[in-house]
């Protein structure tokens, strides 16, 4: 009231100038530069907030009470996207960074505006950050801290002071990585576009990014978010109730073209991104993105089956047509067909060295034996050229290979044959006497069957060269001389009988004998009449003898 | 002699009814005749082989007049008589020669003799049928002059007459080298093996050889039976 022309901004600054004990003691005039500071902060959150009710927080009449639920009403919403934000920040730190960089390009004019507000909103922040740690215990916390928060805004409506106190404290948490205030514009423009509102329009593609990728961040911990989707519906005002398309977007809207630029700087999320494909404005489902990744990973095989092969892949490679060195990064594999020499150690030939010794006191040496080879077939006849004139005539030897041809038992017998009879009858006499002078028993000479023809001569003239004596005995003795048979009687022994029985014998035997000789007389006349001719000669009958 | 007014031997003709014969107008029946006697032959008359001789076969056909003349009038019933003044042996047949043969070989039995063969293996013509008598000169298979030639003689009979003892022995054959000349005595494959033998002797091949082929010869010609 004392200030009325004061702007919002002023009244801060005055707020924020007084010291604090002045404000333990009640004074209208900071009331009101209070309530006007609070107003102006009121109506810097009113875009960001969606769906709240008052364009304008009424100050006018109404108490602390009254002006807390106005500012309640505000914040509770943004808190939760604010919370949404923060986390997904974490996950994502780059992208704050990025995002506030781009940010300054734009932004340089409002950066002092959006910095007060950004400290009030991280105040929240910190305080959500620092009480959301755990998600389990989220409903609780939540509850908690907004009891906590109300008492200590509470507070701060009355004195305004917490939240320059909790400003003040949030400046201490950043660093040089974490800007708060980038951080805070990014999760402006990132929750405008998650509700939908196209308010920030200089910041488009930066909120759709955001939005999106809060969404896929958002897909990602469904399970996690679902909580907090669940509390953030619970908590919600009436007027600002979610809907399926802020979350999953409904339709596939095209994509401005700066978006490309900009998608291509985020790497992180690129996993879930088709790299430079349609990006939907209202996010992909879980099926959907799976669908995607297939995609690719077919692309990508397509196009490795379109190129040449690897030259490990390919048949047989020569060394010209594949990388200088490159077999030697390969691990190959072939057969040995060698088998790998042995490693002689000390043990080897200890070892063989006891063999030997042990073989040669056995002394069994594998030498090789001689294998004898007996004759499979009789020696054959080697015939021996005869270099002397033949002493049989060409007609008996033609003779005597045909009796051989025709019958071979009747041949006479061999040249080779003889002399082997001749040796054997050699060794065998050879035999006999080598055993008479060996043997202690006495065995006689064996007797050789021969036949030879015997003449009866005297037998001193065989016997003898010069005869001392001539003998009457003969070679034969009498009986062999004798030719005669049965008994033998002499002329007085004989009786009448019997030399009749003689003579008469004696007759029919000359008889016979007569007839004999005419017959054969009578023949040969009979031949000569034939032979003569004409010359008939009669054969005297009866003969000269009768 | 001619042998007149005898009748020809038994020429049997089998007497044709004249009736069935004609009328039946089949061919009429083949004569049959007995073969021909030597004696007979050339119509009857009587055959003769005239054989030479040389000089120098005068004194050895005289020593072995009677052994050449009791197997060709004995056995093979050919006359035979020695013409002095014309140096031939002449041979006729008789009416009791059995083959007309017998003439022929009788015939070769003497020139054998002539040529140089002894009796007993001339005696074998008359024995075997299937021998023959080959005769070559050196210069037919190769022209050698003087000493050469000289040379090729004694390298044909050898030491003694060896070599060619030898080749008689292993291949059952007679052979008889006159000068120049060469005449081998033997069956027909039995004259090729003596031939190829004295052919190579004649070219010039060793005696050892000679006796080496001829043993694989002997060697064969025994195991064929």
């Amino acid at each position: 009231m004392a200030k009325p022309s004061e702007t919002g901004m002023e009244a801060l600054h005055h707020l924020k100038s007084t010291d604090p004990p002045a404000l333990l003691a009640p004074s209208p005039t900071l009331s009101q530069t209070a309530r006007t500071a609070s107003q102006h902060l009121f109506s810097c959150l009113k875009p960001y907030a969606p769906k709240s009710p008052f364009d304008q927080l009424l100050t006018d009449g109404f108490d602390a009470e009254q002006i807390w639920q106005q500012i309640d009403l505000l914040s509770q919403p943004l808190l939760s996207t604010l919370r949404r934000q923060v986390k997904h920040l974490e996950k994502h730190p780059e992208e704050s960074k990025i995002v506030l960089k781009k940010e300054n390009e734009f932004l340089d004019g409002e950066r002092k505006i959006l910095e007060e507000k950004e400290t009030k909103r991280f105040d929240d922040d910190v305080d959500d950050d620092d009480m959301d740690m755990d998600m389990d215990e989220f409903d609780d916390e939540e509850e908690e801290e907004e009891g906590g928060r109300r008492e200590s805004e509470k507070g701060e409506s009355e004195d305004e002071s917490g939240e320059m106190v909790e400003g003040k404290g949030g400046e201490g948490i950043e660093d040089k990585f974490l800007k708060i205030k980038e951080l805070e514009e990014y999760l402006e423009e990132d929750e405008a576009r998650e509700y939908g509102l196209d308010r920030k329009k200089k910041k488009g593609e930066l909120k759709l990014e955001e939005e999106e990728e809060e969404e896929e961040e958002e897909e990602d911990e469904e399970e996690e978010d679902d909580d907090d989707d669940e509390l953030d519906d619970e908590y919600e005002d009436a007027e600002e109730n979610a809907r399926y398309e802020d979350f999953f977007g409904a339709k596939k809207k095209t994509v401005p073209k700066r978006k490309s630029s900009l998608s291509n700087g985020s790497d992180e999320d690129s996993g879930l991104n088709d790299d430079g494909a349609v990006e939907k404005k209202g996010g992909l489902s879980t099926h959907e993105k799976q669908l995607e990744k297939l995609q690719s990973e077919i692309e990508q095989m397509e196009k490795a089956n379109l190129e040449p092969k690897t030259w490990t892949m390919r048949g047989e490679v020569t060394a010209a047509s594949r990388p200088k060195n490159s077999a030697l990064e390969v691990d190959l594999d072939f057969e040995h067909n060698v088998r790998p020499a042995p490693v002689i150690t000390e043990e080897i030939t200890a070892s063989i060295e006891d063999m030997i010794k042990q073989r040669i006191i056995e002394g069994r040496f594998d030498d090789i034996q001689k294998v004898s080879s007996l004759p499979s077939t009789a020696p054959k006849e080697v015939k021996q050229l005869d270099e002397n004139k033949s002493k049989k005539g060409l007609a008996e030897v033609y003779e005597e290979e045909y009796i051989q041809k025709t019958n071979p038992a009747a041949a006479p017998i061999s040249f080779s044959d003889e002399q082997k009879k001749e040796a054997s009858i050699l060794f065998k006499k050879l035999c006999l006497k080598l055993d008479a002078l060996s043997h202690f028993h006495f065995a006689p000479k064996p007797v050789i069957e021969d036949m030879s023809i015997q003449a009866n001569v005297p037998a001193l003239a065989m016997e003898e060269i010069a005869p001392t004596a001539v003998s009457d005995a003969a070679m034969l003795a009498p009986e062999e001389v004798f030719s005669g048979k049965g008994d033998i009687k002499e002329e007085a022994e004989v009786t009448q009988a019997e030399r009749k029985r003689r003579r008469a014998k004696k007759k029919r035997k000359f008889k016979a004998e007569a007839v004999k000789r005419m017959t054969k007389k009578a023949r040969d006349n009979t031949a000569l009449l034939n032979h003569n001719e004409g010359n008939h000669l009669s054969v005297p009958n009866g003969g000269l003898f009768s | 002699m001619m042998q007149t007014g005898e009748a020809p031997a038994s020429m049997e003709v089998e007497a044709i009814p004249n009736g069935l014969g004609i009328q039946s107008g089949s061919l009429p029946l083949k004569p049959k005749f007995e073969p021909l006697k030597a004696h007979e032959m050339s119509d009857g008359r009587v055959q003769f082989r005239n054989v030479s001789v040389p000089p120098h076969r005068y004194s050895p056909l005289k020593k072995a007049w009677m052994e050449i003349y009791t197997p060709i009038y004995e056995q093979m019933k050919v006359d035979i008589r020695m013409n002095l003044k014309g140096r031939k042996v002449e041979l006729k047949t008789r009416s009791d020669t059995p083959d007309v043969s017998n003439l022929q070989k009788c015939a070769d039995f003497v020139h054998a003799f002539m040529l140089g063969f002894d009796v007993v293996d001339a005696i074998a013509l008359l024995r075997l049928d299937e021998l023959f008598v080959e005769s070559f000169e050196i210069k037919d298979v190769k022209t050698l002059r003087g000493e050469h030639l000289s040379r090729a003689i004694g390298r044909l009979s050898g030491k003694g007459g060896k070599t060619k003892f030898a080749i008689e022995n292993a291949t059952k054959t007679r052979i008889v080298i006159a000068d120049t000349k060469i005449h081998i005595l033997g069956s027909f494959q039995n004259i090729k093996i003596g031939r190829d033998s004295l052919c190579s002797l004649i070219l010039g091949s060793p005696a050892g050889k000679v006796y080496s082929k001829l043993r694989q010869v002997a060697a064969r010609l025994a195991e064929t039976f």
